[in-house]
């Protein structure tokens, strides 16, 4: 007998910043049928263990911390009717828009009218950055280490070391050093730091917590625990230079070094993936190239603020709420590429003539004085130049079109 | 900690433009502020040298249900000097659930002004 297949109108993968807001942004676009599907118990996603101030400068007005975000979002989300189910793993997602479900109820199939991509990102983990030794307990990545610290009460250690300056890392830094761990050090195989600069100024040099950037970890060592950690200088190509190892004393290894979109839904249902931000090519509707999937958020690409994971989530709910109720986008796209120090640029995918387009790039070393330009491939027209003081890879940046595209066009960073 | 330099660098954080300033003392002993673009600027880091305010957050267990841990805030920022004192006084904290987002559980803790709050909802 056939399993019976229930439907929806938008079915949203995931219950963080940018799942809360597209469930809203769907239902406020007309959308009958909501479901939203989150794997945790609870939903809020990584915003409930994020307890530093900082969060909602942009949507609320105001700062606040992570949980307080969520559940503002989660109340607005709660007054809508919006199914919600937590507990619930999305298994598979076909390119017809089937969901595969293992919820509370059992195991069930859900046919969306469109859906959104908002499973979030994972850490990169030390067998991804290859770092040589033995394996013993002590080495966690950044964000577990928040978990752990943060939701469980557990103290991770008492001497950490921590590999890679990103905003996760920054900010455990000073948590630990809150709960009395001595934090030995941050060590940034880059030139600059990764995190943003305001983390480096109040969760490092706050509580003189050195930062050591081109230098990296080479070794760890420790039967049953972390005893200590060898750190190394790196070389212009990121290589160890020999000679200049260094033993550090500790007993955790915290590794911060970057954040995966987590895409195997996305693989599952043939969507196409960019190399250059490990999550989906979408066009300006953020549409993936499966018709009627959308994406959002850090599945989409990472973000530095929360913020604008929620704000993508709006937008990728009306328009998936609209594609449900039957509106296509006219045919026929111009392609966006990434040129001269533009580690990426989104949407990568825009429809033929449409105005008011609106990007979200990263540059792929700090940059002074420089110009970002719009230029297309054909004609070399400039679309749109906005000059810059000064451009971090940590920091995302938007710029705008305001006149119809009708050409492939490269976003480029020009000093 | 609390003791640096009466010369600084940073970045300003106010505004997206980010001006990089920096503060040195002239002949007078006066601070001198550098880099700024806007009016802000200038007391901005005038501030950050002399009495750098800071917020503080961090979480505390709780019992009477499921979840281990509440997490707080303060409820404005506070002198950088007070956040580890400040957190002598938090870890004190014994709530008991429920807690409410934005609950008071200390007022005007060590008479900084700022209050320790709730940031989120246990039931």
């Amino acid at each position: 007998m056939a399993r019976p297949v229930e439907s929806c109108d938008v079915a949203v993968i995931g219950g963080g910043p940018a799942g809360l807001a597209a469930a809203l942004g769907a239902r406020r676009a007309g959308a009958g049928t909501v479901i939203l599907f989150e794997r945790e118990r609870t939903l809020g996603g990584i915003l409930n263990q994020c307890v530093h101030d900082g969060f909602g400068l942009f949507l609320y007005k105001e700062t606040i911390s992570g949980p307080e975000y969520a559940e503002r979002l989660i109340e607005d989300v709660t007054r809508e009717p919006i199914k919600v189910e937590t507990g619930a793993m999305v298994l598979d997602l076909t390119s017809d828009r089937l969901l595969r479900v293992n919820s509370r109820q059992g195991y069930r199939l859900i046919r969306a009218g469109a859906v959104v991509l908002a499973m979030g990102c994972r850490e990169r983990t030390r067998e991804m950055i290859e770092i040589p030794g033995t394996r013993p307990a002590g080495i966690f990545t950044a964000g577990s280490a928040q978990n752990l610290v943060n939701l469980q009460n557990l103290r991770i250690g008492n001497e950490a070391v921590i590999l890679g300056s990103g905003d996760i890392g920054l900010i455990m830094a000073r948590r630990l050093a809150f709960e009395g761990v001595a934090v030995k050090g941050v060590f940034e195989i880059l030139p600059w730091a990764s995190g943003l600069e305001r983390n480096v100024r109040q969760c490092l040099m706050d509580f003189a917590i050195p930062l050591e950037l081109e230098s990296t970890v080479v070794e760890i060592r420790g039967r049953d625990r972390v005893e200590s950690v060898v750190v190394a200088r790196v070389d212009g190509a990121l290589a160890p230079v020999a000679g200049s190892e260094r033993v550090i004393p500790c007993d955790a290894l915290l590794l911060s070094v970057g954040l995966i979109p987590e895409n195997e839904l996305s693989k599952r249902a043939g969507i196409e993936l960019s190399p250059l931000t490990g999550g989906a090519v979408v066009d300006e509707t953020l549409m993936t190239s499966v018709e009627g999937v959308f994406s959002c958020g850090n599945v989409l690409h990472i973000h530095d603020v929360a913020d604008w994971a929620s704000f993508e989530g709006f937008a990728a709910g009306e328009r998936a709420a609209r594609f449900a109720a039957g509106e296509r986008a006219a045919s026929g796209t111009v392609r966006v590429s990434a040129g001269p120090h533009i580690k990426y640029a989104l949407p990568q995918l825009v429809t033929a003539g449409k105005a008011g387009v609106e990007w979200s790039f990263r540059v792929t070393r700090p940059m002074r004085n420089v110009r970002i330009e719009l230029k297309g491939r054909t004609s070399g027209t400039v679309y749109a130049r906005r000059k810059f003081a000064r451009l971090f890879p940590s920091e995302l940046q938007k710029v705008r079109v305001r006149e119809a595209i009708k050409e492939d066009i490269e976003v480029g960073c020009h000093e | 900690m609390s003791e640096r330099a009466l010369v600084d660098r940073m970045t300003c954080v106010l505004c997206p433009v980010g001006c990089e300033l920096e503060v040195g003392k002239d002949a007078a002993g006066e601070l001198q502020v550098k880099g700024h673009q806007c009016d802000k600027g200038l007391p901005f880091a005038v501030e950050e040298v002399l009495h750098p305010m800071r917020n503080l957050a961090t979480s505390v267990p709780i019992r009477g249900t499921a979840a281990r841990m509440v997490s707080v805030r303060l409820s404005r920022p506070v002198p950088r000097e007070m956040l580890f004192p400040i957190l002598k006084e938090i870890a004190k904290l014994r709530p008991e659930a429920p807690v409410r987002r934005g609950q008071l559980l200390i007022a005007d803790v060590l008479g900084t002004g700022a209050d320790v709050i709730a940031t989120r909802t246990v039931a």
